[in-house]
Parts: structure tokens; C-alpha cells; sequence
């Protein structure tokens, strides 16, 4: 019996419903009132005054040291507060990377002025992060990264083009994959340098969206002079840990409950209209199957995270069927309702954003194919 | 794993894998696992079964145990003294009088060879009730995987009330186990075929294409074992109701993706009779409609719309909060 997935479902300790309601009280309090399109967009929504009332509130940074302005909690207690956010579709979008996985980096690899510099800011949900990893040559092949920062007295000096940065009009700072070393190949010879994005030759446009939004950016560097003390954990070792980054931005709840407004759209709808009928309730009842079970295997996963073992198969697994679930669920709909997509109701709205925006939950964070490679490694295909 | 729980599991793995016949699983003391110590049992949890019964899917083991266990421990729950032979399980229809049966029960696993049958029978009353009755009149059927699928027919026999008629849910999970262990097995031939069979001056196993679908084989695997150790955890806690629904509904998803890609990346070989891809898929198949097929979608979506969207949420993760 082969199993690449080979993980206990995780038990939540004792207090979890007691936290659990604290997050939603919080919740209810703070969640600005906006249309459930935006609840299905959740943590691509930016609002600053939320990310700064989830701070106050220390509900970020949350496992970091006090030292650091975080409030060393267990990282279960932080994944509950973000499966939390994410089902009540709170806009989480301000400050997500950074509590996701610039100040988690830093926290690993950075040096003390480094974190002292950010953490604390990035914990109060003042200071925002993007990350700069692909370019124009480099998208699922990332070690084509060609951005060069290179070695002058004091500094480096940084060119070249990061592209789909999501947020950087918002950010304070970016973690970006440079080449480090001249002349060097693929993984080789990258660094990771954190770079604010107020530093003189830094321009930043946007790309516009297929639904017309401004969400991610080009991002150019032009002779670009920063510190020594902008680049993060060792000189070259930019692969590895980039490598540990992306474990960290797949394990999340956030890639099978992104999109969970519609579910919740969809049965509120249905009780009103009593449009309830045999294949709506078995339609429902399916996706609720796999929901259930993704968010058994996203816990899981996250729990072996915690643990200090790196799940990069099982997120990859949890990421792909994630995705597969978030872009069936709008096609479920349209399977089971017919709708005139007019934009008149709330459930019409949600589900047209979606209908949209859906084919880019298997690019965003590593593409389909990409993740299915990796999977096939971890059976000892390739 | 406890130390108990591996030991019953490499007890399960070593006797499974000699295609025991049914004497030799019973003097192993396998259909008992749900029983408890002071009734005569093993007093296992649902957490061992799930992980004997994924042996038993992994071994293709083609004899009624998780029937047994079951009436084993449903027998047990109700206080009623044990009956001596195989009791397996079914469901059906009828009229009871005076504590007598007349009607049948169908497709009942192996109940040609059954000395009792533990049966959830509906009657003219509002709810269907559990019954331990005698074997009845046999009339032969199978199942798709050749396995014996029997009709029993009754007139006045005796008839033992067993309380809750809530079989189907604890057999529709049981079944998980059986396919999380038959999947990954069909996995296993899938990875171990692709990498010896030569195609094009290579093996199988370097074709991205065959790389993908074995790794979507492997996330579906990989559902199945979560969705059923889930719902062994729930079950131990206590309920369970609604995470062996859920689980159930998310193996038969697995099934269906599942096999089709065992079978795709086998091409014609896992066809044959003699190559043992088919006594996994065949049995995985059938499954889906034991114990309730995707039925139970309807149920856990009346739960969903029966409150406010924003309670859906809410009443998964009560669940598990303890
Ligand atoms: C909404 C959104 C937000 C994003 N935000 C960010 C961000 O904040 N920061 C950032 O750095 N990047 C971001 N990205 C970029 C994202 O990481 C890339 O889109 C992704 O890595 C794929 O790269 P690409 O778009 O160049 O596609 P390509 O790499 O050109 O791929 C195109 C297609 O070919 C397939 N393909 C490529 N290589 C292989 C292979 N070896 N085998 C099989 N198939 C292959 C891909 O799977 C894909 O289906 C974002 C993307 C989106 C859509």
C-alpha cells in the first residue's frame, strides 16, 4: 500500500472553541460591511484599517517571539484564527504575506536588526510584504530568474523586472528571488534580498486584471542601491530558501476556502427563494463532503508543519485539491440553479466573480502541473 | 499508531496476505474487534478497525469481515448474547407479528454461508428497525466483483430487536477503510507497473502525462485515507454521524477518479484476469453503492440548508473543537 500522505488528522487541544469565539467576536465587531463579492475574494482584499485592528488585537504574528512584537502562541491557534477570517471572508488581503511568509523568513534566516525592523510593524498590521518571484523568463521555472543584484562597496546594486507582483502598490517591502552571483546558473547563485519599495529606482505599474482590477504589478529595479543589510540569510543560498517560503504558501486554509462566500451565498438563496430541491440538496451535501475532508487534510498538514517537518508533498496535494474543488464549486452551481447572470442579486454577483477569477487558483502559488511534479517526486517518479 | 493498533495491524497484514478462508479469521479473533473486553470481545476502537479493514482493502481480502465486525458490534451494543457462525448484514422490508418476521432482506454479503443476519427492515411504521434474524431461503446473487450477494426470504421466523437502525452509516464507513487500503494498493501496481513497463526506449514512468495521473491517484489516495481516519477520530470521540457520511461520499469521488487512472496507466495488462489490478477495482466499484452511494449527499444537504449559510462553517468545526 503506497501512502504519500501518511498524516494523523489533528485533534484540536482543549480551548480551541473557547479561542474560536473570541476570533469570531472580533469578527463580528470589526468586519467592514461589504458586498459578498468581496467576502469570495477574501484574502486578495486589502483593507488596512482591518489588518491594523487585527493587529492591536494580536491576532498577527501570532506565533512570533514577544521580542519581536509577536505573541508566541502554538501555530494551531494561529491556523484556527485564519480558517476563521477566511470562512467569514474577512479582508485579509493588507497584510496576509507578510504574516504568512516574509516575517516566518526573517524569523528563520534574517539577522536581529532585520526583524526588529519589520516584525514588530508587520505584527501591528502596518507593514506590508509582496513577493517578488517571478519575471517575465521566470514563471513555473523559477530558477530562470535573471533580476541581478550585484556586489558594490556598502551595498548591492539591483536590475531587472519582477512581474504578478500581487499587492506591491500596497507593500512596504518586497522579498525578492535575485541573482546574486554574475554569470551563474539555474538554482545556483540566488539570494533572497528584502528591498523596500521606497528606495529610489524602484517603479512599479500595474497590470490590470481580466475583471478590470488592480491587484498585481510590474515591478522594475534600475540600478537600485541598498545595504548589505538588505540581503536575507546567506549569500546563494536564495534556492533553499525560497524552497521553504513556498511551503508555507501552500499549507494554508486559504486554497479550499478562498471562495467559500459562494457556498454560503448558495444555501442562504436557496432558503430564501425555496428553491431547494433534491439535486441542490446533493449537490450541496457533496461539496460539503469535500470540504470537510480538505479541511481535515489542510489541519493535518499544517499541524506537521508546526511540528518542524517540512510537508512539501502534502501541500502540494492539499493545494491541488483545493484548487480543483474551488473551480468546480461555481460550475456546481451553475449545474444545480439557472440564474440570469444580470449582476441583480448577491448569489449572481459571487458567482460571476468567480466564474471569472477561478482558472487562477491553479496558477497562483504554483501551478497545477508544477504541483503534480512535485507529487510525482514524492512517489519516486522523477 | 498505539503499540495495540500496529500490532493488530502486522497480525492483519502477515494472515491477509495468505488469503485466509473464514475459520482462520475468526480464530484470529478479527470479526470481535468491535467488541468490547466484557462483552467476549476485543474491545478495539473505530480507529483499529479503520486501519484493519484498509489491510483487508489492500490484500483484496474476499471474506466478510467488515460485515461480521459490524453485526458483531451492533449485536453487542444492543446486550444480545452472541450467536455461534458467520452473522453478517443487510437491509430489507417486511411486517413483524408477535415478535415473528415475514419479508427479506437483500443483497446480503455471503448470506448463503450466514448462520444470523443483523438487518435494518422496513416496516409499515414510521422508522425501520434492527433485527438479528436466522439465515432465511436463499436465493443467489453477486455482486461485481463475484463476491456472494444473496437474497433471504422469510415466513414467521423469530426475530431479535436490536435498537438503533443505524447499520448503513457504520457500514458505509467501513467500507472507507476497505477502499483507502484498495486504493492505495491499486496505486502501488500503478507506480511499480509504470516503472518496469518500456515504452518509446523508456519507462512509463518518466512520461509527464503518466506522471500526472498517477499524481492525481495519489491525492485521491491520499482523500480516502484522511476522510476515513477523520471520521475513525470523530467516532472514537463519540457522533460520528455526520463525518461518516462525509466520508463516505468523498471515497466514492476517489473511486470514481481513482480507478479510472489505475486502470489508464495499466493499459490493456490491468485488463486481464491474471494481472490483480481488478481485484481491488472491481471491489472499489461495487463499493460505491454499498451501504448507501452517494444517497447520503441529499442527507448531509438538508443539515447544510436546514440553517443559515454562515452555519455551515459553524457546525463543521464544532465537530472537532472538543
Ligand atoms: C492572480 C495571480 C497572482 C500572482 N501573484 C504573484 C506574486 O505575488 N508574486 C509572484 O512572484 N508571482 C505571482 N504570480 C505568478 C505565478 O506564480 C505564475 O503565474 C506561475 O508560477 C506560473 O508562471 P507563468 O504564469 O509564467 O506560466 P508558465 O510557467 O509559462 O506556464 C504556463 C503553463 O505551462 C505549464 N508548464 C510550465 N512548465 C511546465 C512543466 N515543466 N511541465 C508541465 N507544464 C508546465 C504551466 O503549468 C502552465 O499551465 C501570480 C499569478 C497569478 C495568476
Amino acid at each position: 500500500m503506497t501512502a504519500v500522505f501518511a498524516l494523523p488528522p489533528h485533534v484540536p487541544p482543549p480551548g480551541t472553541a473557547a479561542l474560536r469565539s473570541e476570533i469570531r467576536s472580533f469578527i463580528a465587531a470589526n468586519l467592514p460591511a461589504g458586498d459578498a463579492v468581496s467576502r469570495a475574494n477574501s484574502w486578495s482584499v486589502a483593507d488596512a484599517g482591518f489588518s491594523r485592528a487585527l493587529g492591536a488585537a494580536g491576532w498577527l504574528g501570532m506565533v512570533w517571539p514577544r521580542a519581536w512584537g509577536g505573541h508566541e502562541r502554538p501555530a494551531m491557534d494561529r491556523y484556527v484564527v485564519l480558517e476563521e477570517l477566511l470562512a467569514a471572508g474577512a479582508p485579509v488581503g493588507a497584510h496576509w504575506i507578510a504574516d504568512r511568509q516574509t516575517g516566518p523568513l526573517l524569523l528563520r534566516y534574517g539577522t536581529d536588526a532585520q526583524r526588529q525592523k519589520y516584525l514588530p510593524g508587520m505584527a501591528r498590521g502596518e507593514v506590508y510584504a509582496c513577493i517578488g518571484l517571478s519575471e517575465p523568463g521566470a514563471g513555473s521555472d523559477l530558477a530562470a530568474v535573471r533580476s541581478r543584484a550585484e556586489k558594490v562597496p556598502g551595498g548591492w546594486r539591483i536590475n531587472g523586472q519582477k512581474l504578478w507582483t500581487s499587492g506591491a502598490h500596497r507593500a512596504h517591502a518586497m522579498l525578492a528571488l535575485l541573482r546574486s552571483e554574475a554569470g551563474s546558473e539555474r538554482g545556483a547563485g540566488l539570494s533572497q534580498f528584502l528591498i523596500d519599495l521606497d528606495t529610489p529606482g524602484i517603479t512599479i505599474r500595474p497590470v490590470i486584471n481580466l475583471t478590470g482590477e488592480h491587484d498585481f504589478n510590474e515591478l522594475f529595479f534600475d540600478d537600485v542601491m541598498v545595504g548589505d543589510d538588505a540581503l536575507v540569510g546567506g549569500q546563494g543560498n536564495g534556492w533553499a530558501q525560497v524552497t521553504a517560503e513556498l511551503a508555507l504558501e501552500r499549507s494554508g486554509p486559504e486554497r479550499y476556502l478562498s471562495s467559500h462566500a459562494l457556498l454560503v451565498t448558495l444555501i442562504d438563496a436557496a432558503r430564501a427563494s425555496g428553491s431547494e430541491n433534491a439535486a441542490l440538496r446533493a449537490t450541496i451535501g457533496k461539496l460539503v463532503a469535500e470540504l470537510w475532508t480538505l479541511r481535515q487534510m489542510s489541519m493535518a498538514t499544517a499541524a506537521k508543519l508546526a511540528g518542524g517537518e517540512d510537508p512539501v508533498v502534502e501541500a502540494a496535494i492539499v493545494k491541488d485539491l483545493g484548487n480543483d474543488f474551488e473551480q468546480r464549486l461555481p460550475l456546481a452551481v451553475q449545474a444545480v440553479l439557472d440564474l440570469d447572470l444580470d449582476g441583480s442579486t448577491e448569489l449572481v454577483r459571487v458567482l460571476s466573480h468567480l466564474l471569472q477569477v477561478s482558472p487562477s487558483f491553479s496558477l497562483r502559488g504554483g501551478t497545477r502541473e508544477i504541483l503534480r511534479g512535485i507529487i510525482a517526486r514524492g512517489l519516486g517518479l522523477r | 499508531m498505539s503499540e495495540l493498533r500496529a500490532q493488530v495491524v502486522a497480525t492483519a497484514q502477515a494472515l491477509f496476505a495468505a488469503a485466509p478462508d473464514w475459520p482462520a479469521i475468526v480464530a484470529a479473533g478479527f470479526p470481535l474487534l468491535l467488541v468490547p473486553e466484557s462483552a467476549g470481545g476485543f474491545g478495539g476502537d473505530w480507529g483499529d478497525a479503520f486501519a484493519v479493514l484498509q489491510v483487508a482493502g489492500a490484500e483484496a481480502l474476499a471474506q466478510p469481515l467488515a460485515e461480521a465486525m459490524l453485526a458483531a458490534h451492533l449485536i453487542a451494543r444492543a446486550g444480545v448474547v452472541a450467536p455461534h457462525g458467520l452473522v453478517t448484514i443487510g437491509s430489507g422490508g417486511g411486517t413483524i407479528r408477535a415478535g415473528k418476521f415475514t419479508g427479506h432482506v437483500a443483497a446480503v454479503p455471503w448470506g448463503r454461508v450466514a448462520a444470523q443476519v443483523v438487518a435494518t427492515i422496513e416496516t409499515n411504521a414510521a422508522e425501520p428497525v434492527l433485527l438479528l434474524l436466522p439465515a432465511g431461503a436463499v436465493t443467489e446473487g453477486a455482486s461485481p466483483a463475484g463476491e456472494p450477494r444473496d437474497r433471504l426470504d422469510y415466513r414467521g421466523v423469530p426475530a431479535v430487536r436490536l435498537g438503533d437502525a443505524d447499520h448503513a452509516l457504520y457500514g458505509a464507513f467501513l467500507r472507507v477503510g476497505q477502499s483507502a487500503g484498495a486504493l492505495g494498493a491499486a496505486l502501488g501496481l500503478a507506480t511499480a507497473h509504470v516503472n518496469a513497463r518500456v515504452q518509446f526506449g523508456k519507462p512509463l514512468a518518466k512520461l509527464q502525462a503518466v506522471q500526472q495521473s498517477l499524481a492525481v491517484l495519489a491525492e485521491e489516495v491520499a482523500a480516502v485515507q484522511m476522510a476515513g481516519a477523520a471520521a475513525a477520530a470523530a467516532l472514537d470521540r463519540s457522533g460520528g454521524a455526520y463525518e461518516m457520511m462525509a466520508a463516505k461520499l468523498r471515497t466514492n469521488m476517489a473511486i470514481h477518479r481513482g480507478v479510472a487512472l489505475a486502470h489508464q496507466v495499466h493499459g490493456a495488462i490491468g485488463f486481464t484476469q491474471d494481472y490483480p489490478l481488478h481485484r481491488l477495482t472491481r471491489r472499489l466499484m461495487g463499493w460505491r453503492s454499498d451501504f448507501g452511494g452517494d444517497s447520503w449527499a441529499e442527507m448531509l444537504g438538508e443539515q447544510a440548508l436546514s440553517e443559515r449559510g454562515a452555519g455551515l462553517w459553524a457546525d463543521m468545526v464544532r465537530r472537532g473543537d472538543g
